[in-house]
């Protein structure tokens, strides 16, 4: 039995020691998918170089985030975005641009003959849409950059066409776009808007004017009728400015019986800023009027544009063989600093874009085995609410500073950043995500595709 | 596991039923025993969530393990005796939880709870059911850790290091109900229920930490031998 013992001790001790080392490892990194290639769709979140020409190149950018290797300043400044981190953990080829090239000013050096880069399959281009050519940062939108904009449906009509028309099966596509619509749609209202405003205020402004200044003459109604027509006048005339209106108005008004006084700054004065207040309460109230108006058919179209990606996926990539797509929806566009700038009942009308975009868009993938829906929108509206968590130390502010385009992301490196550490903000600019936040969403496609099953 | 498990409960049924005719000798003063058997230990898991940067909420699981094990005991007096325990160690399975759920198995740890028990049995020496409690040092001993591909991806994704972790070993106590069916005097079977308190911190080489909650339930069935 003292044997029996023994050896068991011995054979315990064995089995202890003999599978290798104890301290801590890796383990077996295998995945359980192979994927061939990454393909990848979308606008500038995805988009890895198509604008990495010419004087962007020079400036050092070309990715919408902050461009470059940093990572002597933090790890995290690495200058990458979600799609190279996806691929790199997949084992596969740093992704490249499909197509670079630009449109713009070429004394500004944005004029890059475009070039087809057939061994890459990233067709996402910044500013692009879903299904309209005209992007924000398109020439045709006045902008001196001139950025492509193909749109998803054009992206993936030119993959077919390079590959005979199908996808191959076995490669992982990611699609992430619609936010260009959200943001195209809102400069178009907004300028209308704007319009509306300006037009209704300079209305009230002279009614307002005019009222106040008559009043005190001996007959109010001609007075009106000779300071309107004074207002009328100098407004027609090429030259004046709001001073010289006022100008025209008080001496108008001043040249009625019985009314001498109001040439008085010290009359006048208070009847001008009256006006100038009852100017901006029209003013303001037109442009939301008109937003209120118009806001439901803008929703409506982005449920449009969700609606139809729904379909470019179905139809143009599960529909021609691919196996393996993940299609992000739109992030909490109202919670970037682009829509923080504006009012709260521009901000509610984002919010309803973006959920018509992403009801629209669900509603129609419908399920397919061969498609992963990711939910950008909740994370990415959690992440601004909640940021400890996810190791954000800033939802609000861009981390990028101004530079020769303004204050767009894509020229953005980590020599023209903000004071301080901006290594785990959230934002690089007023809409794009830093790397530190696109490896977060990097690792929640992941963490959903291991749900999946496909990793 | 379960073919095992039953095979076990059937052996021991025959046995005891051979024992009821029986005059059965125990454990007495100055006796060692040996039982040799199987241990399901059974963490009961309440996950912290890992530090950040992480999906809010995220946790994990560890699954059980069973392995053979080996319960040698020593009689100091007919009715205290100390008891320990060697065998192969516990390998679990650990899973993505909370946020994470559904990821599946994210890596695997190696445990060794090694125990030494004071003991109190009940009733003589020689009577057929012995039932005793007892109370134990432990230390609890975690190497062999692995991550995995999953669990590099939802850390630390595209940088080509693959996540590690280490368990912090601890110090703690168990607390043990059990009994001794005596067949012979020299053949016995030990039912064995041990519960141990066990608080620990998982350490990530992405610098991120979980505490965990344990607490593991071991459940022991053995056929033991009297020397």
């Amino acid at each position: 039995m003292r044997h029996t013992k023994f050896a068991l001790a011995m054979l315990t001790a064995a089995v202890l020691t003999a599978c290798g080392g104890t301290s801590p490892a890796g383990g077996d990194q295998t995945q359980k998918l192979t994927f061939s290639q990454l393909t990848s769709f979308g606008d500038s979140l995805s988009d890895v170089g198509t604008y990495a020409v010419g004087a962007v190149k020079t400036a050092g950018g070309g990715k919408f985030t902050i461009n470059g290797d940093g990572t002597s300043k933090n790890p995290e400044l690495n200058g990458k975005i979600w799609v190279e981190f996806l691929a790199a953990e997949l084992k596969l080829p740093a992704p490249c641009a499909a197509q670079t090239g630009l449109q713009g000013n070429a004394a500004q050096g944005f004029s890059v003959a475009i070039q087809n880069n057939l061994s890459c399959f990233n067709y996402a281009q910044g500013g692009s849409r879903v299904t309209n050519p005209v992007g924000p940062g398109n020439v045709a939108t006045g902008s001196p950059i001139g950025e492509l904009t193909v749109p998803l449906v054009t992206q993936v009509a030119n993959h077919l066409s390079r590959n005979g028309n199908k996808f191959n099966g076995t490669e992982l596509v990611t699609v992430l776009s619609g936010g260009n619509d959200v943001l195209m749609s809102l400069t178009v209202l907004q300028t209308a808007a704007t319009a509306a405003g300006t037009a209704a205020g300079n209305t009230a402004f002279a009614t307002s004017l005019t009222a106040q200044l008559a009043a005190g003459a001996t007959n109010p109604q001609t007075a009106a009728q000779a300071i309107g027509a004074a207002i009328a006048a100098e407004s027609a005339r090429p030259g004046n400015t709001s001073q010289t209106i006022v100008a025209a108005a008080v001496g108008a008004a001043a040249r009625q019986p019985g009314n001498a006084a109001v040439a008085q700054a010290t009359v006048y004065g208070p009847m001008v800023t009256k006006a100038q207040a009852d100017a901006t309460a029209a003013g303001n109230k037109a442009g939301a009027d008109y937003l209120t108006a118009n806001g439901p058919k803008l929703v409506q179209d982005l449920g449009t544009a969700g609606a139809q990606m729904a379909t470019i996926v179905k139809n143009e990539i599960v529909g021609k063989g691919a196996k393996y797509v993940v299609v992000a929806n739109l992030p909490d566009v109202a919670s970037t600093p682009a829509a923080k700038s504006k009012t709260a009942d521009v901000q509610q009308l984002i919010a309803a874009m973006v959920n018509a975009f992403n009801t629209q868009l669900k509603n129609g993938l419908g399920s397919d085995e061969r498609i992963l829906y990711v939910d950008l929108y909740t994370v990415s509206n959690d992440q601004v609410k909640n940021p400890a968590p996810y190791g954000l130390t800033n939802t609000s502010t861009p981390a990028c500073g101004p530079n020769a385009l303004g204050t767009t992301s894509l020229i953005c490196t980590n020599s023209n950043t903000v004071a301080g550490d901006v290594s785990h903000y959230m934002f690089a600019d007023e809409i794009h995500p830093t790397p530190f936040e696109n490896n977060l969403v990097a690792r929640y496609v992941l963490k959903e595709m291991a749900v999946k099953g496909w990793l | 596991m379960k073919v095992r498990f039953t095979s076990v409960v059937k052996v021991l049924g025959v046995a005891a039923a051979l024992a009821c005719a029986s005059t059965a000798s125990a454990q007495s003063a100055g006796q060692f025993t040996a039982a040799f058997g199987v241990n399901q230990l059974t963490p009961k898991v309440e996950s912290g969530d890992i530090s950040a940067p992480a999906l809010p909420g995220t946790k994990a699981d560890v699954a059980k393990d069973t392995q053979p094990v080996l319960v040698l005991t020593y009689g100091l007096t007919d009715n205290i005796s100390l008891e320990t325990a060697i065998g192969t160690p516990y390998k679990h399975k650990l899973y993505g939880a909370g946020a994470i759920a559904g990821t599946g198995q994210l890596g695997t740890v190696e445990a060794l709870p090694a125990t030494l028990f004071a003991q109190y049995r009940f009733g003589a020496p020689n009577a057929l059911f012995r039932p005793f409690v007892g109370i134990g040092a432990t230390y609890a001993y975690f190497m062999k850790e692995r991550g995995s591909a999953r669990m590099t991806a939802v850390t630390n994704p595209g940088r080509g290091v693959p996540t590690t972790f280490s368990i912090d070993n601890k110090f703690t106590y168990t607390a043990q109900i059990g009994t001794v069916v005596n067949f012979n005097e020299k053949w016995f079977a030990d039912v064995v229920v041990n519960k141990a308190r066990l608080r620990t911190d998982v350490h990530f080489s992405t610098g991120q930490t979980q505490h965990m909650k344990l607490d593991p339930v071991a459940v022991i069935l053995a056929v033991g031998y009297k020397f």
